[in-house]
């Protein structure tokens, strides 16, 4: 009786191995064929790096109509604030139309989900970009990724040109717009009045977060999220 | 433990058999009896597992063949439409008949058509299905009608009170329907259930409105695998979709939502030119279901001299113009904001322009970057990729009103008079796993594809998609002199239902029988309906 109980459930154990093969293994989606997009032309080459992500990661666009693309191989290239897309098919680099996307994300070798949203920035040098989200709420913590070909010492660069970036942070809310932010905690608190800024230094101090880079500006930006400190915005 | 097992998979076998029963369509008319001319309307609800999110409705005769019929969209687990019941219909029993993709019973209802200029047959009689099972519908206890009288006179106002118990407006799921319309005493037809299989073979694809066909080649008459199916939408913002058939030679395309009727043109192509092809497009109605038995029925009396009513009626407003329903705008659907071409790199008006009687003239004088030569009467279209300045070697993908052409004769004799614009994208361009070594798109002046021949590898189809909603028309107050003949008073297809519903109607200057009858669905997948019955004299 047990060994039948036991091979009942070693067969619904390999029915349930068998099926998750079967989904790893799927085929290509076919939303990919509605991709649009232009052909990817080399950039020069110069000292650093023109793309946020130089090898392809697997990733996930979403057109405006919410149709999503899963698991297609992307590199965004900061340089040209634009997303390349790696089509295995034709074995080309496509890069596909701003004007189509709303969203796109790339998972990380870490394995960490970044989403790139696409939104229409009204400051200097007004257009379409995609931001970095790197936190979301009724306001959004931002990056721009952006990388600039910029002159250089020719003993770093021969051709005396190099991509160097030039990243922005923005805090964002629909009804509001942007504001620039620096990753310090000046910057950070000058979002904030008088008396919540001492709420602010306290949530950090209570946290022991000290703001140096970009990961400890988005976790105290978290902190205060969840502290629900109201940003003067 | 045997014996449970085989306990449990009995039980499990019944619950799939009862919920496949709960889960068939349930299609409603205004009336069972109809005059050619008239518009038949109609109510059906579906389940909530429903997927397809379309539901087709065919009027079919009694040997199975299609006559007419709709495409509804199924919102809120229901939808709501309209037949136009053409004057060539012959007198006799016809089936409504409506399926979706993803349920192989089809729910039919029987009715009968009699035509308007030939009247009954002489032998006041005709076949009508035997044998069928009726699907069931509950009488509802706790729905109430009040306020309408036994009886009417001819253009009197009418109310109606509609009470439901809180109970079963938990129940409901969706709407309910009401109607008020002629009926006679001695007729009246079911819905029933027909099994069916699909005629043709189908894709896998269940959601919205399909278009599947095959692809053979025109020599061996074998399916085709390879060849590139593309399916144009001509418009200012052209649709396109494409399809690469595999082995079989099969191809299926989802039209997205699109309302009335809409000009489609499907193509294919040989990667290898020197292949013919031949497309040949699945029929959808083509189910493999058995008509029910016939046997032949007497018409009574009554029978007759309703027919002869409606008959006239219909022909008055006929002669009047009278309309039975307006059909309301079409929604607005977002579509693509730039054509799938990608936006254009260089747009002109040859109409700015000097005349120009010809493409070749037009090319040089006009389209700097696009190089159309016609040495030997064999033309040739080239496009200069301006972010590598070079020619591509290749023809790119030329579009007449968004459909893709091959053959260039088609455009050698189009002069500046023609052409209403021109769009050029001078760079490679790629829409899914497909290459565009530039793009020329030309829209025409008449925007009637006729420049398109058809053959068989291209197919022009003027596709009916989602019927457009309507609403019943009521004469206005100005028109009280013209006749009134309406046979429907009231036809609210999609009432929410509340504790109180309030309704008003108006007679027509028809006498005779009427009913008001409720229709509505509950959660577990069951009708219910309650009628009350008055006379207008």
């Amino acid at each position: 009786m047990i060994n039948r109980t036991f091979s009942i459930i070693t067969l619904f154990v390999l029915f349930a191995a068998t099926s998750l093969t079967a989904q790893e293994e799927s085929p290509k989606d076919m939303n990919a064929q509605i991709i649009k997009g232009k052909g990817f032309i080399s950039y020069p080459s110069y000292s650093g790096s023109p793309f946020l992500n130089t090898k392809f990661l697997k990733g996930e666009i979403e057109f405006l109509d919410g149709t999503k693309v899963k698991n297609i191989g992307l590199r965004y290239s900061s340089y040209r604030d634009e997303i390349i897309y790696f089509n295995d098919y034709l074995s080309a680099q496509i890069v596909v139309d701003k004007i189509s996307l709303k969203a796109f994300s790339l998972n990380d070798i870490n394995g960490t989900k970044r989403i790139f949203r696409r939104q229409n920035y009204d400051g200097f040098l007004t257009g379409e970009r995609y931001f970095e989200v790197l936190s979301d709420g009724r306001i959004s913590l931002l990056a721009y990724r952006k990388v600039d070909l910029e002159t250089c010492d020719p003993s770093y660069s021969k051709l005396g040109l190099a991509y160097k970036q030039s990243y922005s942070y923005y805090i964002f809310a629909p009804d509001k717009g942007y504001a620039i932010l620096k990753l310090n905690r000046n910057s950070l608190l000058s979002k904030f009045d008088k008396p919540n800024q001492k709420l602010v230094r306290k949530v950090l101090r209570k946290n022991g977060v000290m703001i140096t880079d970009e990961a400890s500006f988005v976790l105290a930006w978290n902190l205060i999220k969840e502290n629900e400190i109201p940003v003067n915005f | 433990m045997k014996r449970k097992l085989v306990l449990l998979l009995l039980l499990f076998a019944v619950f799939s058999v009862n919920a496949q029963e709960k889960e068939s369509l349930n299609l409603f008319t205004d009336r069972d009896l109809y005059v050619s001319g008239e518009t038949l309307l109609l109510k059906v609800f579906a389940a909530a597992s429903e997927q397809s999110g379309i539901v087709n409705v065919d009027l079919i005769n009694r040997k199975g063949t299609k006559i007419t019929g709709a495409i509804l969209e199924i919102s809120n687990h229901q939808a709501d439409g309209f037949v136009y019941l053409p004057d060539s219909l012959s007198s006799g029993f016809y089936l409504l008949r409506t399926s979706t993709r993803t349920d192989n019973a089809l729910t039919s209802k029987e009715l009968y058509i009699a035509n308007r200029f030939t009247g009954l047959p002489a032998s006041n009689s005709d076949m009508q299905s035997a044998g069928v099972i009726p699907l069931k519908e509950t009488f509802a206890q706790n729905l109430e009608i009040t306020g309408v009288e036994k009886q009417y006179k001819l253009r009197e106002n009418g109310h109606a009170l509609l009470q439901l118990t809180n109970e079963l407006i938990y129940q409901v799921d969706g709407d309910v329907s009401v109607s008020i319309a002629g009926t006679t005493q001695d007729f009246t037809t079911t819905q029933f259930l027909q099994k069916s299989e699909p005629g043709a073979a189908q894709s896998n694809v269940r959601e919205g409105i399909n278009i599947e066909g095959i692809v053979t080649d025109l020599k061996t008459g074998k399916p085709f695998k390879n060849a590139i199916v593309y399916l144009s939408i001509p418009d200012s913002i052209p649709g396109f979709q494409y399809f690469i058939t595999p082995e079989d030679g099969l191809f299926n395309f989802q039209i997205g939502k699109y309302f009335g009727k809409i000009p489609v043109v499907i193509q294919c192509f040989a990667k290898d030119k020197s292949s013919s092809l031949k497309i040949t497009l699945s029929d959808h109605n083509n189910f493999k279901n058995e008509m029910p038995d016939f046997e032949r029925r007497i018409f009574t009396p009554e029978f007759v001299k309703y027919i002869e009513k409606a008959t006239s009626a219909i022909t008055f407003r006929k002669i009047f113009n009278q309309q039975e329903i307006t059909i309301q705008p079409a929604p607005v659907v977002k579509r693509d904001a730039y054509p799938y071409y990608g936006i254009p790199t260089k747009t002109i008006d040859p109409q700015l322009f000097i005349d120009l009687p010809n493409f070749n003239e037009i090319s040089k004088e006009l389209l700097p970057g696009v190089k159309f030569r016609n040495y030997n009467r064999n033309p040739t279209l080239q496009v200069l990729n301006t972010a590598q300045q070079f020619y591509f070697n290749e023809q790119p993908l030329l579009l007449l009103d968004g459909i893709p052409i091959r053959d260039l004769n088609v455009i050698k004799d189009m002069g500046t008079k023609d052409i209403d614009k021109i769009e050029i994208c001078q760079n490679e361009r790629f829409y899914g796993d497909l290459i565009f070594p530039g793009v020329v798109a030309i829209y025409t002046s008449k925007a009637d594809y006729t420049r398109v021949p058809e053959s068989n590898d291209l197919i022009k189809l003027n596709l009916e998609v989602i019927q457009p909603r309507a609403t019943l028309n009521t004469p206005s107050e100005q028109k009280l002199s013209d006749p009134d003949l309406r046979q429907v008073l009231l036809w609210k297809p999609s009432l929410k239902p509340a504790p109180k519903m309030e309704l008003d109607f108006r007679t027509s200057d028809i006498k005779g029988r009427f009913k008001l009858i409720v229709h509505g669905k509950t959660r577990d997948g069951s009708t219910f309906y309650k009628e009350q019955i008055f006379e207008v004299n």
